[in-house]
């Protein structure tokens, strides 16, 4: 035990007094997300508004109901959310086609009259296959209206059988004694609706606690908090690689088998390596996740799940490395094999791309990458969530690729 | 009768089809400085690796101090070993990597300073201990390396080719420093290429070749096996099967042929008096001779005896 801490002690002396690559692994995430956040976002100032999304409108019905809906969304708040342009149903499948929107609602023909006469009906939203989140949100949009329409349609539906009724009749032959019974019947459920709208009686009010001492945390779509763990994990998978390579370098320059001239056990050996890198991954995720709430005013959520997240998924990238560099044969081999695995896991993992991007078929390829895990697990922190599945995904499969990294390697070294 | 510290029986190792160690047989007493003379891939670097314990697969027996090396790891703790390659850490200081190799064998820590100062006075480094030995030549570095494989009073002490890539002066200083670990009682095998190098430093010398020992003894004792005979280098432009052919035609009495090789060859006359008419008959056969060295019998002649070739092939 003691001379598995003095092999430690020895490794992270060695990297604080010459810290220039360690520092270069810290920055250059920092500096990535930095760099892919204000690309996707300029103004970026650590809150972010989602773009305006392009939404293509289709009324083949032209009525009531249609303009009622398209009058809905040049309402203030739904005007900066949507950037909405009338089409005809043929124009808005080759702009759709083009991918120059990101969903398409069709309002179908005969859509007032269906409301009003109470028979089902459907809007329809045709969404961007190349985009995820903004075609889910045209889609939350309409499904809000649908039902909002469907009550409307429910609770009037004798007014609107007498709208429906009159707005084929010429103006002069709308009688007012005709019209007065059906107005007055209107009145007397706006008014009975309106002591339940207006004010509401149950209002919901959202806010986010501060800690005492704190101000409150602006509350928002944060783009760095998107980015950045994608950016850590596959900086943190080299930083370990570089760690765990340490092995090969000690091999090839006579450092273990002056080793093995002491009393260090193989076993004390690896142990070292393996609790090392695994020391240094947390150092440098923890400091990069620091310096990333100050810069990019990321809110991390619950810092201990967090601290437990990049515990594990250090360990996993000790491990798993530890385990590679049992198989390697020498230094060479090592270096030429780490860093297209590292990048294969970038790629699939989410770290290059964000994991819905990614094609469907390949998809599946992203549970077998810890930079997944740790993406996942740190989206869910932020949301407030547990991550039991990475934590568990990591640890099972981390302590795996240890107890193989631990027989193989001492096979390597006695050799 | 003085007990070996060391006794290597039968010890065989292959690669394959390539034979390391074949029934290397091995004694080393104490406070002996043992030169393991042999060219390279001779065996010592692998006999050194089967000592430390990172090589395996191997048949024979190691005794140290009259128990298995192997069944006991504590008998390890009393051999140092200094690697061919510089086996510390370059971004630390020779200070700072004295204490970590020390900690290693768990000596005090107010010891350990003592040992390391100590230590750093006799490899001469002590005015640099606390400078990052990246800064350090290639002598200060090979110096450090020896330092490190002293530093828990090691009863043995190996060196795998500890001269190797420095100067002149330099060598000088280890050797002197290899010397003096041996006076100190502390047994020594010390491999190299470096005929000059056993010449001066070792007390015993073994000559290796193809995972064997060839022949083992003090310098004087390994000097008789060629016994009191003149050695001719004769250098040129000949092949060596046309000098090969040319010396078969002499009269070879008192004569014997240490190695031939493409443009240089090494003869033993018992008696001087022949060395005259040798010359003359290779002369007439019109063999393009470009120099001609006669020497007293010395390690190299042995080497050429027992090898059939010079260490520099």
């Amino acid at each position: 035990m003691r001379r598995t801490i003095l092999i430690i002690r020895n490794d992270i002396k060695r990297r604080l007094q010459a810290p220039m690559a360690t520092i270069l692994f810290l920055v250059i995430p920092l500096a990535m997300t930095a760099l892919i956040g204000a690309i996707f976002d300029p103004g970026a100032g650590g809150e972010t508004k989602l773009p305006p999304i392009k939404l293509l409108l289709v009324d083949q019905d032209k009525g009531l109901a249609s303009k009622f809906l398209i009058g809905a969304f040049d309402q203030k708040e739904v005007k900066d959310m949507f950037q909405v342009t009338l089409v005809d149903e043929t124009a808005g499948e080759k702009l759709m086609k083009k991918g120059k929107a990101s969903a398409m609602l069709v309002i179908p023909e005969h859509f007032s009259d269906d409301l009003a006469d109470q028979k089902p009906t459907a809007l329809e939203v045709v969404k961007n296959p190349s985009e995820e989140f903004l075609p889910g949100v045209a889609e939350e949009f309409a499904a809000t209206m649908a039902v909002g329409l469907s009550a409307v349609s429910q609770v009037f539906a004798d007014e609107l059988k007498v709208i429906k009724s009159a707005s084929k009749l010429e103006l002069k032959d709308i009688s007012i004694a005709q019209m007065t019974p059906f107005l007055e019947m209107a009145r007397v459920k706006i008014i009975a609706l309106q002591s339940y709208l207006s004010p509401l009686l149950l209002q919901l009010k959202t806010s986010t606690l501060a800690k005492p001492g704190e101000t409150a945390k602006p509350q928002g779509f944060n783009i760095f908090s998107y980015i950045m763990p994608g950016m850590l994990i596959m900086f943190l998978l080299f930083i370990v690689e570089a760690f765990m390579r340490e092995i090969q370098n000690e091999r090839a320059d006579g450092k273990i088998r002056r080793m093995m001239f002491s009393p260090l056990s193989t076993r004390e050996l690896i142990t070292a390596r393996l609790f090392s890198g695994w020391l240094m991954g947390v150092l440098v995720c923890s400091l990069a996740m620091g310096v990333g709430a100050l810069l990019f005013r990321i809110d991390w959520g619950n810092i201990p799940l967090m601290f437990v997240l990049v515990v594990v998924s250090c360990f996993w990238c000790a491990a798993f490395f530890g385990m590679l560099n049992a198989f390697f044969k020498n230094k060479n081999q090592a270096g030429a094999f780490a860093s297209p695995i590292i990048l294969v896991f970038a790629a699939f993992g989410g770290s290059m791309l964000p994991l819905e991007q990614i094609p469907q078929g390949m998809r599946w390829l992203a549970q077998f990458t810890v930079n997944n895990w740790f993406i996942m697990g740190c989206r869910e922190i932020v949301e407030g969530g547990v991550p039991y599945l990475s934590f568990i995904v990591l640890s099972v499969s981390g302590l795996v690729f240890a107890g193989v990294a631990m027989v193989a390697l001492q096979r390597r070294l006695s050799a | 009768m003085q007990q070996n510290i060391l006794e290597i029986k039968n010890l065989s190792k292959s690669y394959g089809e390539t034979i390391a160690l074949a029934n290397f047989s091995l004694d080393l007493g104490k406070g002996e400085v043992l030169g393991l003379l042999g060219p390279n891939g001779a065996g010592k670097t692998t006999l050194i690796s089967i000592l430390s314990g990172t090589l395996r697969g191997f048949t024979g027996s190691v005794a140290f101090k009259g128990q298995d090396l192997f069944a006991d790891r504590n008998l390890k703790s009393l051999i140092g070993i200094v690697p061919q390659e510089m086996a510390f850490y370059e971004d630390l200081s020779a200070m700072e990597n004295l204490m970590f190799w020390g900690g290693l064998y768990s000596i005090p820590e107010k010891e350990l300073k003592k040992r390391a100062r100590e230590l750093l006075a006799v490899v001469e480094l002590g005015g640099r201990a606390r400078e990052p030995i990246k800064k350090f030549s290639g002598g200060m570095k090979r110096r450090l390396n020896i330092a490190i494989g002293l530093i828990h009073r090691p009863e043995l002490l190996l060196l795998d080719e500890p001269t190797v890539g420095i100067d002149v002066q330099a060598k000088v200083n280890i050797l002197d420093i290899i010397r003096n670990v041996g006076r100190g009682g502390t047994s020594v095998i010390f491999t190299t290429h470096q005929l000059s190098e056993v010449e001066q430093t070792c007390t015993r010398i073994a000559i290796m070749d193809q995972g064997a020992i060839l022949a083992a003894g003090t310098l004087a004792e390994l000097v008789r096996i060629v016994g009191e005979k003149e050695i001719v280098e004769v250098s040129g432009e000949f092949s060596a099967g046309a000098f090969s052919a040319i010396i078969q035609q002499s009269d070879g009495n008192g004569m014997e042929i240490l190695s031939v090789a493409d443009n240089q060859a090494h003869l033993a006359f018992a008696d001087s008096e022949r060395i005259p008419a040798m010359m003359q008959h290779l002369f007439q056969h019109h063999l393009p001779i470009a120099d001609l060295k006669i020497k007293s019998p010395n390690l190299e002649a042995v080497f050429l005896k027992m090898t059939g070739r010079s260490l520099r092939d």
